[in-house]
């Protein structure tokens, strides 16, 4: 029976340096988040927030621990693979604070480039890659340079990156950072529409506490442990 | 599949371009440098070539009269031709002269011939106006690049030539126009001193020195003699150095120019590394200006040969256009260079293959940039 469990982590442990220089930043955190959840990752800065996020996305090593994405174990005190970029191109998406889009290459390009990577041929890549510019409402700019269009169309043509290689988890990192309440509520619900829809499991790392409503869960990190919140009701409402 | 370096080139294709055209103008440089080199070769062999002759007889123990001076008897000439094997031969004189003239002096490399002789140094081919030298004395034939038009009259020494035939390519080993004159008239020039030098050694008790010296003696031999059995028997008899036309050539080519083309080897090696330095510091520079795509590139998933591949396309084709550019400058430039250059398409094929490796060289810096390049970077802003 495949589990719900989009993301589960065992007693991960992430140290910097050594000896006196030692750095504890995350000590034994214990999580998981299933497909379809829109999770805030919340922390005061400094805190570990995207060390944690990397060590999800295969990026970054952690010191110990386990780390499950879907039903594949992928870290048990060592990387149980060498090719974590595989693995990032094919299960993880990742949307970064601004867009980030390679701006050599048109919207639908940038959108392609991963699942054609993957070895998806151009023309189904496309197709896929028009279908979610259009969920995206920015189809008509497929051919576009990503410097002709608007910040807002850029992010959404970011997000639809992110979506295109139909991953199991997205990483977010602050992706309202840079946005007005407006734009920031749009995108976060935005967000929450994705996982929903397309059955993955949504990492948001945000300070942004006006964005915690939108969320089904909140993960903290306090002293170093991963702690798993329930949206506050009194937020709720807002 | 995407075609990243495409993209790239085709995003900033301007500066892409003009750039490759200041590399190409650098390497443009390197294949003149080459052509000089190229140039001096076959303006050594000009004079040679055109002379047709199978020895060189010059003064003992020296290697004149081109690459050390030589000076011998006229009479030679005649002590020569009786030796048996031998077919024709003639006296030739050889020196520096500086020419007046409307634009300035012109530095000319005179040539001194017997024009009733039997071996014309002027070869017909490479006269293109005029006549060759008819009279002993005051006429002369320069090449065209003198700027000296025909009936020109050129004052030399105590004396005025006139100009009576123009050629066309006809230059010293040095590079210098050759002129070409009577054999009396350029002993006069050489050797003949003036009253007050000549009144001066007599009254030191030197007796007149003889005028009739010449450079060297120049012998074609007899069909079924072998040349190198004629002229060891001349070195031997004659007291003489005697080259064949193969040595001569030798000399010049490998002796006379050594030191020059020795010059223009290191300025086209240091040509050729400052390219790569600047294709390399090019490259560094376009990588780091992409570095942030790099990284996230990296980050969501791109394998590092697909990176790799764009940086070495992206040199390799900066390489190749620069290379093109710098045919297309130095065949646009070649002839305004006051000495001969010969731009040939073997030196260009083998500046093709160094310009790929340099290329290749250089894009390592990139690629080294590539790997290290951190995806994490791409989170965090």
């Amino acid at each position: 029976m495949q589990s719900t469990h989009a993301i589960k982590v065992e007693n991960l442990v992430k140290h910097f340096g050594k000896g006196d220089a030692l750095v504890e930043v995350i000590d034994g955190a214990d999580f998981h988040i299933d497909k379809g959840e829109l999770v805030a990752l919340i922390a005061p800065s400094g805190a570990g927030k995207t060390t944690l996020l990397m060590m999800i996305g295969c990026v970054e090593e952690p010191t110990s621990g386990k780390i499950w994405l879907g039903d594949e174990p992928v870290y048990d005190d060592k990387w149980l693979t060498k090719e974590q970029r595989k693995i990032r191109r094919e299960k993880i998406g990742f949307i970064f604070q601004a867009p980030y889009l390679i701006p050599f290459l048109n919207i639908i390009e940038n959108v392609t480039l991963v699942p054609q990577t993957n070895g998806v041929p151009k023309e189904k890549a496309e197709e896929e890659a028009m279908a979610l510019l259009k969920y995206f409402d920015i189809a008509e700019k497929a051919r576009e340079m990503p410097a002709l269009l608007s910040g807002g169309q850029n992010q959404r043509a970011a997000i639809a990156r992110a979506l295109a290689n139909k991953p199991q988890i997205i990483l977010a990192d602050e992706p309202t950072a840079a946005l007005d309440i407006t734009r920031s509520v749009n995108v976060v619900k935005m967000l929450k529409k994705i996982a929903v829809d397309q059955d993955v499991a949504v990492i948001m790392v945000t300070h942004d506490e006006a964005m915690l409503p939108l969320c089904d869960r909140i993960l903290k990190i306090e002293d170093k442990k991963v702690v798993s919140q329930p949206v506050p009701e009194n937020t709720k409402m807002i | 599949m995407i075609n990243l370096a495409q993209k790239d080139i085709a995003h900033t294709l301007g500066k892409f371009i003009v750039t490759s055209m200041g590399v190409g103008m650098l390497l443009g440089i390197v294949l003149i440098m080459i052509g000089v080199y190229r140039g001096m070769i076959i303006d050594a062999k000009v004079l040679l070539d055109d002379l047709n002759i199978d020895m060189w007889v010059v003064q003992e123990n020296t290697l004149g009269p081109f690459a050390e001076a030589s000076r011998i008897h006229e009479d030679m000439r005649n002590t020569i031709k009786v030796i048996q094997g031998v077919d024709k031969a003639e006296g030739l004189t050889f020196q520096n002269l500086q020419l007046p003239s409307k634009e300035g002096e012109v530095r000319v490399f005179a040539v001194g011939f017997d024009p009733f002789g039997k071996i014309d140094p002027i070869n017909p081919k490479r006269l293109i106006q005029g006549r060759g030298l008819q009279r002993s004395h005051y006429e002369m034939v320069v090449t065209d690049k003198t700027g000296f038009h025909l009936g020109d009259q050129v004052p030399i020494g105590r004396d005025v030539y006139s100009v009576v035939g123009i050629t066309h390519g006809t230059v010293s080993s040095g590079g210098d126009p050759l002129v070409y004159v009577s054999l009396k008239d350029a002993q006069e020039l050489q050797f003949l001193y003036s009253n007050a030098r000549t009144r001066n050694d007599r009254a030191r008790g030197i007796k007149a020195l003889n005028s009739h010296m010449i450079n060297a003696v120049v012998a074609t031999v007899k069909k079924g003699y072998n040349v190198n059995r004629v002229a060891e028997d001349i070195r031997q008899w004659k007291h003489k150095s005697v080259y064949t036309a193969t040595q001569e050539k030798t000399l010049l080519t490998k002796n006379l120019i050594k030191m020059a083309s020795k010059q223009i080897g290191m300025f086209t090696v240091i040509l050729v590394v400052v390219s790569t330095i600047i294709i390399a510091l090019i490259i560094y520079t376009m990588t780091l200006e992409k570095i942030k795509e790099i990284s996230i590139m990296k980050l969501i998933g791109l394998p590092n040969r697909m990176i790799v591949k764009m940086i070495m396309q992206e040199t390799l084709l900066m390489g190749i256009l620069a290379f093109v550019f710098a045919n297309l400058f130095a065949h646009l430039i070649y002839s305004k260079f006051p000495k001969r250059v010969v731009l040939e398409m073997p030196d260009a094929w083998i500046l093709f293959l160094v310009v790929i490796l340099a290329s290749i060289l250089a894009s390592f810096v990139g690629v080294r940039k590539v790997i290290h390049a951190d995806p994490a970077s791409a989170i965090g802003g």
